[in-house]
Order: structure tokens, then C-alpha cells, then sequence
């Protein structure tokens, strides 16, 4: 064989097998690209006259993201689940800029899919195109793409990280914590502590942190409050991530999230996380009395919206 | 033709090889914060030999640092917040369990010689937790965070409270020493101090929803509290010097970040504080046992776990105008808190310990 043809062939078949080594690498990232990213959502037609399936914001303009987090054991069906925590995230990737708004999961809302109800039923009526439906309609505002994650996703994902710092402003203490997690019987309760100071947190530790609510004065609006603080956390952490933990982190999120953005989107979204700097972070928390109050609705405790508060700021910051 | 055959039997092995070179090299290029794994204190040498014994906490086993090596004490457990008795042959340390913890006193080499709790029901609101033991100066009272009396009426809740007991005798004979913000986590971190004196903090909510800590300052039981920081500086983890003069905490002022602090304490009242440290994630300072210096917990490293710092202090005295300034008074705190300055040549801290991961709710028991 001549030599410059010996040549040629051993570096394209180097580089065949390099393609087929990295292939196989990022493979499961492929696989969950596909499955879990880009997942299309047909949302219902609204007064406002949006049309559907969603179109998608222009490449490197500001895009409105709504995190959904589920209760996603087995007291429910797959994909019928609650949303224990609903935050629309605007991200403005010229600027870098990032606000997030914390919807309180027992709003009483009307429901995209019919009546009226807590908003956190909106998904298991309808999925994440009622969930935005719903959303869009009561807060006048356009969602251009949704992300989905379940609590024991959740967990996974900060273990994945190596947990996340954070400071816990006070101790966090609940007797009648959900119980539900790998567990036989769903329904029981547990206690659990979370100490207050500067700490390093593992998944289960920072779920917690998040989920427990019966001994906050603020209720839920603490539980929305902490849930941002977590969602901070976890994006710094992710800052530090490289292309090469990606297969790390879709093991750890298999089947517990979900998202309509697609890798277009994906990096975008990465590269704020990069530049990420808390001052260019605003935060909004519906609070009582303000905001919200606290009302009865068919026996059920409730949260009634003071729309002539709310939607001024949500006009505001999500234009 | 038999060249061609020899040279692909040849090439597929190296391509095999190379392949899987690429899949492990794409491996080795994880970043730290996923790779890292924290090793036991044991296994890792300090980069500073610490004056005196110290006693610190990792996934809940108890480490003894001395002359420059830890070793590991105390029996299997989820242990944290070792305390020092003033005589320094006894440790106070907390076990946890799922649903409760109690306190136990240990010698210094870990074996437990009392168990002074039994917080542990079988009814889930039936368990307590007891946390951040500490014994008064004369050694004769234990003062804790205990989460009773819980709310029987209205939303179900638990706070933690501070009380006190003698430390040979037993919890029946514990008495409530402050009364807790309820449905804020309750008061932590008690400091007794000679006399009937008691440092601790207190969390609360103010009408605007914001969460705040606070450290006070109480005379003796049943006396009305006094404001040694103010609200807004959101001052927690408070530590004593050995001599009593200096307080050191932490503060945030309601950000993600802390300051770390050190104020004259006249035995009632704070004067100025002097930030040491600002912008980072500081928890749970310690005096030295000279108290020429403060340890501390902080982040190193990108995978974000807490380390063991050591920070000579400047000279801390307080200056006439300073302690003219001090005043008891909540009102006037803020003023004193107002005066505040940076020091002119910032001390610089020297990392301790590397790749372990301290608990940093559990402070440095230091003598």
C-alpha cells in the first residue's frame, strides 16, 4: 500500500472511531435530547388569541420559562401529579438578567381545562399545556417554553452537582413532612430539621429545605421563597458544570424532567447560568397581604389573587 | 491482498483502542464539582497546625484535631455540635436520629459516659429535638435548643426554645429560659454567661414576610430581652472570647452572602463591629483558646464543601469612643451597628484543612 494511502486511511479511521468514541459518550445525552427536550405542547387557544402549538422566542431574544415541580410518588398517576411549586422565570441572555416569580401552588384560579380551582391542579387536569394555558391567562403573560422536574429528579440532580451551599436564614423544622419518597406507605409523615447558617446541602437535605411548609409563619410564600433560593443554588452549582458531566446529570434526571426547550434553547439558558451574578437576579413572592389573601373555598383552605396588585408587576417584569 | 487483511486486523484493535480512549478521556474531563468526593479528615493532613485541641464534624462522625493530625472519636452515629465543658474533660455532643436527637457527655476520647436526653417517641410528634448544647462558665448548667412547648392549637408547628438544666442532674429538671417567635424556627445558639447572663439568637418574622435573626441578650431568667444586633443586620452564630470582651458572629444582612464580625462585649451591650471577612458563605466562628484568633467554616474549591479556617486577629481592643458608644438598647444598636467599619489592614485567613467536608452547623469546639 503506498504510504501517503496508509496514511490517509489510519487517520480517518482514528478519527472514525474518536466520532464513535465521543458517540458513544453522550449517547445517553442524545437519547434524553430526545426524549425529554423539545417536547411539544399544544396550548389550548386562549381570549388573548394565542395560537398553538407554542412558537418559540427568537434566538438570543428574552424568553419566559415556567418551572413546574411535582409530588411525582406513588399516591399519583404518572403525569397526573400536582405541582408543589410553579415559577415563571424570565431570562433576558443579552443582558443576563434573570427574574423569577413564585406562583402559590393553592391560588384559586380559573383552570384552562374548565372551572375553577387550586392552580396547582391545572397540570394534573391537563399537563403542561393546561399548567400554561392556565398560567397565561390569569397573569396576562406569554410562556414561551416550560421545564418539568420531579422531587426525587430533584434530589438526584443536586447529588449529582455534589449538593449545593447555601444560607439558611432560619431553622426549619416540621413534624408532619411527607413521608412519601421509596417508601410503602406513601401517606405517613416524618420530621425532619434543617439547621439555619451557611451549609452545604445534599439532595435529600435541600428537598427538604424546599418542600417542608407547616412550620413557616409564611406558609407556602416561605416554601416559594426557599424554592428560589435552592433554584439559585443549583444554578451556580451548574455554572461550574463542563459538556463532559452532561451524561452524568441525564442519568440523574431519567425520566423525572421534562422540558419543551430544545438544545437551541438548552445553551442559551447555560450560558446566563455562566455569567450568572445574583445582583442581576430579582426575585417576586406573592405575598399576603398585599399580593394575595388567605380565604375558604369548598372547605379548602385557598389563596384568593389581588389581580389589581399583581398583574402591574407581573406587566412589569415580564413584558 | 494479505497486506490489506494484516493491515485491518491491525487497525481494528487500534481503532478499538483509540475509541475507547476518546470515551475515557471525555470522562476524565468531568468537572470537579461532580468528580469530588470529600475525604475523611483523617486521611488528609491540615495545612496549619492549630494551637491547643478541636473538636469538628463530618457526616456525622466527631474528629479530634490536635498537634496537627484529627483523629476520629466517639461510637457510630449521626453526631454534631460538640461542646466543651469549662474544665475541658468532657464533651457535650448531640445524636440525631430520624426523628429526634438527645445529648450525650463523652471524655475527650469519645466514649460516652452519660446520656443526659430521651427525646426519641414512638409517636412522630411526640419526638423532640434538642440542639446547640453549652455549658454555663461554672460548669454547673447545660443550656440547649429544645423544641418544646410545640403548638397543640391552631396550624401545627415546632420551634425550638432555649432551656437550661443542671448538668448532673436530669431533664425533669430543665427549665424554659426564653420565649421563641413561633412559627419562625425558634431561638438557637445559647451562650451562658457567668452570673445568670444569656447570650442566644432569636429568628422572626417581620410584617413585611422577611425572615431575620437576631442575637440578644437576656440578664437573668424571666428578664426582658435586649437587641445586641440589629434586626435588619440579620447576626447569627454568635461566639464569646475566652476572656468575655469580645464578641465574634455572623451577620448577612439579609443576603445570600455573610460578613464575619467581631464586636466589644461589655457584658451586657455591643460595641462597634469590626468586619473581618465579607462575601462569602462563613458559618460558625470559634475563638482560639488565647483568643488572638477566630476559626471559622468556608467553601473552598469548586465543589463547594466547607473548610477549616484560621484567622489571626488584629488587635481587637476596644477604644474609648467604642465603648462610649455601646449601649443595651435595641434603639440604639442600630447606631452602634451604624459605626461599623472594616479594619484598616484586613487580617488574612489561612485555609486549614483541604478536599473535607465539615458540618458547618456543628462550630469548632476549641480550648
Amino acid at each position: 500500500m503506498h504510504p501517503v494511502r496508509l496514511a490517509v486511511l489510519t487517520v480517518v479511521c482514528l478519527l472514525l472511531s474518536g466520532l464513535a468514541g465521543a458517540a458513544a459518550y453522550f449517547f445517553p445525552v442524545v437519547v434524553a435530547g430526545v426524549g425529554q427536550t423539545g417536547q411539544t405542547v399544544v396550548v389550548p387557544p386562549s381570549s388573548t388569541g394565542r395560537a398553538s402549538p407554542t412558537p418559540s422566542a427568537p434566538p438570543g431574544a428574552p424568553f419566559t420559562v415556567l418551572l413546574l415541580g411535582s409530588d411525582d410518588d406513588s399516591k399519583f398517576q404518572a403525569d397526573h401529579v400536582l405541582t408543589q411549586s410553579m415559577i415563571l422565570v424570565r431570562v433576558e441572555p443579552t443582558s443576563k438578567r434573570v427574574t423569577m416569580l413564585s406562583i402559590p401552588r393553592d391560588l384559586w384560579v380559573p383552570l384552562s381545562t374548565g372551572g375553577s380551582a387550586k392552580i396547582d391542579a391545572a397540570y394534573s387536569y391537563g399537563g403542561a399545556a393546561a399548567a400554561i394555558a392556565t398560567v397565561e391567562r390569569n397573569f396576562h403573560v406569554r410562556v414561551d417554553e416550560y421545564a418539568w422536574i420531579g422531587l426525587k429528579g430533584l434530589i438526584k440532580l443536586i447529588d449529582r452537582l455534589g449538593g449545593i451551599d447555601l444560607f439558611v436564614t432560619n431553622p426549619v423544622l416540621d413534624d408532619f413532612y411527607p413521608n412519601d419518597i421509596d417508601v410503602k406507605n406513601f401517606y405517613g409523615y416524618r420530621r425532619v430539621a434543617v439547621l439555619p447558617g451557611a451549609q452545604h446541602l445534599d439532595g435529600s437535605s435541600a428537598l427538604q429545605y424546599v418542600r417542608s411548609r407547616h412550620n413557616d409563619i409564611n406558609g407556602d410564600f416561605g416554601r416559594s421563597a426557599r424554592q428560589q433560593q435552592v433554584l439559585l443554588g443549583i444554578k451556580a452549582k451548574a455554572s461550574t458544570l463542563s459538556p463532559a458531566d452532561l451524561p452524568d446529570i441525564v442519568d440523574a434526571l431519567k425520566g423525572e424532567f421534562k422540558t419543551s426547550m430544545g438544545l437551541d434553547r438548552v445553551r442559551s439558558l447555560l450560558g446566563v447560568a455562566n455569567a450568572f451574578d445574583l445582583t442581576n437576579t430579582k426575585q417576586i413572592v406573592l405575598y399576603v397581604p398585599l399580593f394575595t389573601s388567605y380565604g375558604q373555598i369548598s372547605g379548602q383552605s385557598v389563596i384568593l389573587p389581588h389581580w389589581n396588585q399583581i398583574l402591574p408587576v407581573v406587566k412589569a417584569n415580564f413584558p | 491482498m494479505i497486506l490489506r487483511r494484516i493491515a485491518a486486523i491491525l487497525f481494528l484493535p487500534m481503532m478499538l483502542a483509540f475509541g475507547s480512549g476518546v470515551y475515557l478521556y471525555l470522562g476524565t474531563m468531568k468537572s470537579k464539582v461532580v468528580k469530588e468526593r470529600a475525604q475523611l479528615p483523617t486521611a488528609t493532613k491540615p495545612k496549619f497546625v492549630l494551637p491547643g485541641t478541636m473538636f469538628v464534624v463530618q457526616g456525622g462522625r466527631l474528629f479530634k484535631l490536635n498537634a496537627g493530625s484529627f483523629t476520629e472519636i466517639g461510637p457510630a452515629g449521626d453526631w454534631s455540635q460538640p461542646a466543651v465543658t469549662p474544665d475541658h474533660t468532657r464533651l457535650i455532643a448531640v445524636l440525631r436520629s430520624g426523628q429526634s436527637s438527645d445529648l450525650y457527655v463523652l471524655d475527650l476520647d469519645g466514649h460516652v459516659l452519660k446520656r443526659l436526653t430521651k427525646d426519641d417517641s414512638r409517636i412522630i410528634d411526640a419526638n423532640h429535638w434538642v440542639f446547640y448544647p453549652r455549658v454555663s462558665p461554672d460548669g454547673t448548667n447545660l443550656f440547649y435548643a429544645y423544641d418544646s412547648p410545640k403548638h397543640v392549637t391552631g396550624a401545627p408547628g415546632v420551634d425550638l426554645t432555649i432551656w437550661s438544666m443542671p448538668l448532673n442532674g436530669t431533664q425533669r429538671e430543665a427549665h424554659v429560659r426564653s420565649a421563641p417567635y413561633w412559627y419562625s424556627g425558634g431561638d438557637v445558639s445559647p451562650i451562658p454567661l457567668a452570673g445568670t447572663g444569656l447570650i442566644f439568637v432569636r429568628h422572626s418574622i417581620d410584617p413585611s414576610t422577611a425572615v431575620h435573626s437576631q442575637i440578644l441578650f437576656q440578664s437573668r431568667p424571666g428578664a426582658v430581652v435586649k437587641s445586641l444586633t440589629n434586626l435588619a443586620d440579620n447576626c447569627s452564630q454568635p461566639a464569646l472570647s475566652p476572656d468575655g470582651t469580645q464578641l465574634a458572629m455572623i451577620c448577612t444582612g439579609g443576603k445570600q452572602t455573610a460578613k464575619v464580625e467581631v464586636a466589644p462585649f461589655t457584658g451586657s451591650a455591643l460595641g462597634p463591629a469590626k468586619v473581618l471577612l465579607d462575601g462569602r458563605l462563613y458559618a460558625a466562628p470559634a475563638w482560639s483558646p488565647d483568643g488572638k484568633a477566630l476559626a471559622y467554616f468556608a467553601p473552598a474549591g469548586a465543589a463547594g464543601h466547607f473548610q477549616l479556617w484560621y484567622l489571626a486577629l488584629p488587635n481587637l481592643a476596644p477604644s474609648a469612643s467604642a465603648s462610649a458608644s455601646a449601649t443595651p438598647s435595641a434603639g440604639a444598636t442600630s447606631s452602634v451597628r451604624a459605626s461599623a467599619s472594616p479594619t484598616p489592614t484586613p487580617p488574612v485567613p489561612v485555609q486549614v484543612t483541604q478536599g473535607v467536608d465539615l458540618s458547618a452547623t456543628s462550630p469548632p469546639a476549641w480550648f
